[in-house]
């Protein structure tokens, strides 16, 4: 019962920001409140890996280990965001950037972005899910034009035309799927669990176009490229903490609903097909976003681009499906998910206290923020995959299975690509965290809240990159049950 | 009788190709809902479905009388020049619509439609509304195209949706109405707010982001 628990707390805390006037003392609320989400996400975790069978309530919802994990990771992301919101609010809010009231507009979708994140891996229609997924675009696609100037309004505007008309797409696909279905002579319906009984039966030829119409729509959403070019204007407009939540686990949810149709297209069409399109659209992502990380200038966009390189990485992972592969695809959505937002929090506070973007404008970092420039560079070893960090245990997974299975030019083009995306980050960060300070900047103080929410997210990526080859045995068994249905 | 609703529906689509004006995409657009509310009335009746007759009621009462009259208000409101500034011709336009139709007939015969001769018709017409909404969507420069693109897409979809699984699980269709009105709401919001801003709403001029 403890979905109904984690769905509803975001609803009232998003009441409470109608109601409660003081952000600040909102703001320290609503960090609590996602604790509770945390932990009861984390306990929904321990249960349904440990019973290892599915919970449907009233045939809406429909919950196993792989949408427990999702929403896991969702409510790390959410609390660590949710911390580092009062901070960053408040500073917002003194410096009248924002007026009160729209600092509880801002803690008011802050908290609907949530629930519609943590709805969408919970159902088990998937016309809901869809619905589920646009309503996660609309409401963020505010959070994104929040500062009204032109630059975050064309990013917004960019962000909801293309989502919008790649996820129409996808309701194609839906239909198509439901077409399937009702051809193999099972009932009518739209629920994955009786979608993936009768998938054995499905007509080949429908999957397979069908499937195309997902991984574009939802590959939209994903951030996959050639279809990713909203995601770096979203994400560098957006205020920061979203821009940690956008990146760490909306992207996730759209991947969440392609391994859903990929569960059932394996069950009818067969691996190779869903294998080689995943592996496909991974390559092309990590071969572009290789190209802009080089060359970028905005700090937020090289975080952004960092973003679609992952996501390759990650399709890459799925695409080669062993379980150990599909163990570190989970697992490295975690990483992702944890390190990204510590950066996004990191190039928050830089760029709070700087008042720019432009990467050669900023300098001296370690000097005038003392906290967050170690941990930033912390977090830009984390993110490039070097040890003790998780990422690289993941990273390490995926490339090892590459080399088991033979599929050696992916694995030359992961490796490729890791070199010139650890040389580029090492180049950016830097030319920004050390050196001289400019003359007029003195030593600032940095939020208690921000601080413990980078803190958090630090000793997370550390725990799992030293703990994991302990306890990785839960993580391979999730791997494995999803992909033998 | 289904048939000529259809090509009633595919000239809407075409007339929506060669406009050129704001105010006739919006007209076409309505006459395309109609159409669909029409095709969705005869399916109920046939079926005695009581949830497609509600259907019908909202596409009516959404699509032909409320999106559409908000969508004037906001050209009222934003006093734009109407014209649609596209970036391929309405001659064009027409040649790639034909085309886009004719995929879609190659489609629906992959998809293995072609054993019946109406649904072969009705797959082609859906789908190739479905494709022209977004090809409407690329080709013009307004930002208030882009919103009509979009519904023309879903116009499609739906029409697609009622023939190959007959209709959706009804709530299911009722929260697909729902979030398509609110994201043309929010669009409209956003269209308000890129005019009071840039002073026009031509997306081509919105090129500040980049790299």
């Amino acid at each position: 019962m403890q979905i109904f628990f984690i769905l509803a707390i975001p609803l009232l805390l998003g009441l409470g920001a109608v109601i409660l006037k003081d952000n600040r003392k909102f703001g320290i609320v609503n960090s609590f409140g996602y604790l509770a989400v945390l932990v009861a996400c984390a306990m929904l975790l321990k249960r349904t890996i440990s019973s290892g069978c599915a919970h449907t309530y009233f045939g809406f919802i429909y919950l196993d280990a792989l949408s427990a994990f999702f929403i896991f990771v969702t409510s790390v992301v959410a609390f660590a965001s949710a911390l580092y919101s009062v901070g960053y609010i408040n500073t917002g809010v003194e410096d009248a950037a924002i007026s009160k009231r729209k600092a509880g507009i801002y803690y008011l979708l802050f908290n609907l972005f949530c629930f519609s994140m943590f709805l969408v891996p919970a159902l088990n229609n998937l016309g809901m899910l869809w619905v589920a997924i646009e309503m996660t675009t609309l409401i963020s696609a505010f959070l994104v034009g929040f500062y009204n100037t032109k630059k975050s309004v064309e990013a917004a505007w960019k962000y909801i035309i293309i989502c919008s008309v790649g996820i129409i797409f996808a309701l194609l696909g839906t239909i198509l799927f439901s077409y399937a279905l009702s051809m193999s002579g099972a009932p009518k319906s739209l629920n994955w669990s009786d979608m993936v009984i009768a998938s054995g039966r499905m007509d080949k030829n429908i999957l397979k176009i069908a499937f195309i119409f997902i991984l574009a729509g939802y590959g939209t959403k994903a951030g996959l490229a050639p279809m990713h070019t909203w995601l770096p204007d979203a994400h560098s407009q957006a205020v920061g903490p979203i821009s940690a939540l956008l990146s760490g686990v909306l992207l996730k949810t759209s991947i969440y609903a392609i391994l859903r149709f990929g569960v059932i297209v394996i069950n009818g069409v067969g691996f190779q097909y869903f294998s080689n399109l995943m592996i496909l659209l991974g390559s092309i992502s990590l071969i572009i976003s290789c190209g802009f990380i080089l060359v970028q200038k905005d700090l937020k966009r090289l975080l952004a681009y960092s973003s679609i390189e992952h996501v390759g990485i990650i399709s890459i992972g799925f695409g080669l499906g062993t379980p150990l592969a599909v163990a570190g695809a989970l697992f490295h959505i975690f990483n992702h998910a944890a390190a990204k937002s510590l950066l996004f929090f990191g190039a928050g506070n830089i760029v709070g206290a700087y008042k720019k973007h432009n990467m050669n404008d900023i300098q001296g970092v370690i000097g005038v923020l003392p906290f967050t420039g170690i941990i930033t560079l912390a977090g830009v070893f984390a993110l490039t995959g070097f040890p003790p960090f998780s990422i690289f245990v993941s990273e390490i997974m995926i490339m090892i299975s590459a080399f088991l299975k033979g599929s050696y030019p992916v694995a030359g083009l992961l490796l490729m690509a890791l070199a010139i995306i650890f040389a580029g980050f090492i180049y950016h960060f830097g030319k920004m965290l050390f050196g001289h300070p400019p003359k007029d900047m003195a030593r600032q103080e940095e939020p208690m809240s921000g601080k413990i929410a980078l803190l958090f997210l630090f000793v997370l990526i550390c725990a799992a990159g030293i703990l994991l080859p302990f306890i990785n045995k839960d993580l391979i068994w999730i791997a494995q049950g999803l992909f033998q249905r | 009788m289904h048939v000529i609703i259809l090509f009633g529906i595919l000239a809407s689509t075409y007339l929506m190709v060669i406009a050129k004006r704001m105010p006739a995409l919006i007209r076409s657009f309505r006459y395309q809902s109609a159409f669909l509310f029409l095709i969705t009335s005869v399916i109920a009746f046939k079926e005695a479905r009581i949830d497609l007759y509600i259907v019908a009621a909202l596409i009516i009462s959404l699509k032909v009388f409320i999106i559409p009259h908000f969508l004037f208000f906001i050209l009222k409101k934003i006093k734009l020049n109407e014209n649609l500034g596209s970036f391929i011709n309405a001659q064009l336009s027409l040649i790639f619509a034909l085309m886009l139709t004719y995929c879609s007939w190659t489609l629906s015969n992959v998809l293995g439609f072609s054993w019946n001769h109406s649904m072969g018709a009705a797959i082609t017409v859906a789908l190739s509304v479905v494709f022209i909404g977004a090809f409407l969507m690329i080709s013009r420069m307004m930002a208030l195209t882009q919103v009509i693109g979009l519904l023309v897409m879903e116009n499609g979809i739906f029409l697609l949706a009622s023939f190959i699984s007959g209709g959706m699980p009804f709530f299911v269709e009722i929260a697909i109405f729902f979030d398509v009105f609110v994201s043309v709401v929010i669009m409209g919001l956003f269209v308000y707010r890129i005019n009071k801003l840039f002073t026009h709403i031509d997306v081509s001029k919105l090129s500040r982001l980049r790299g």
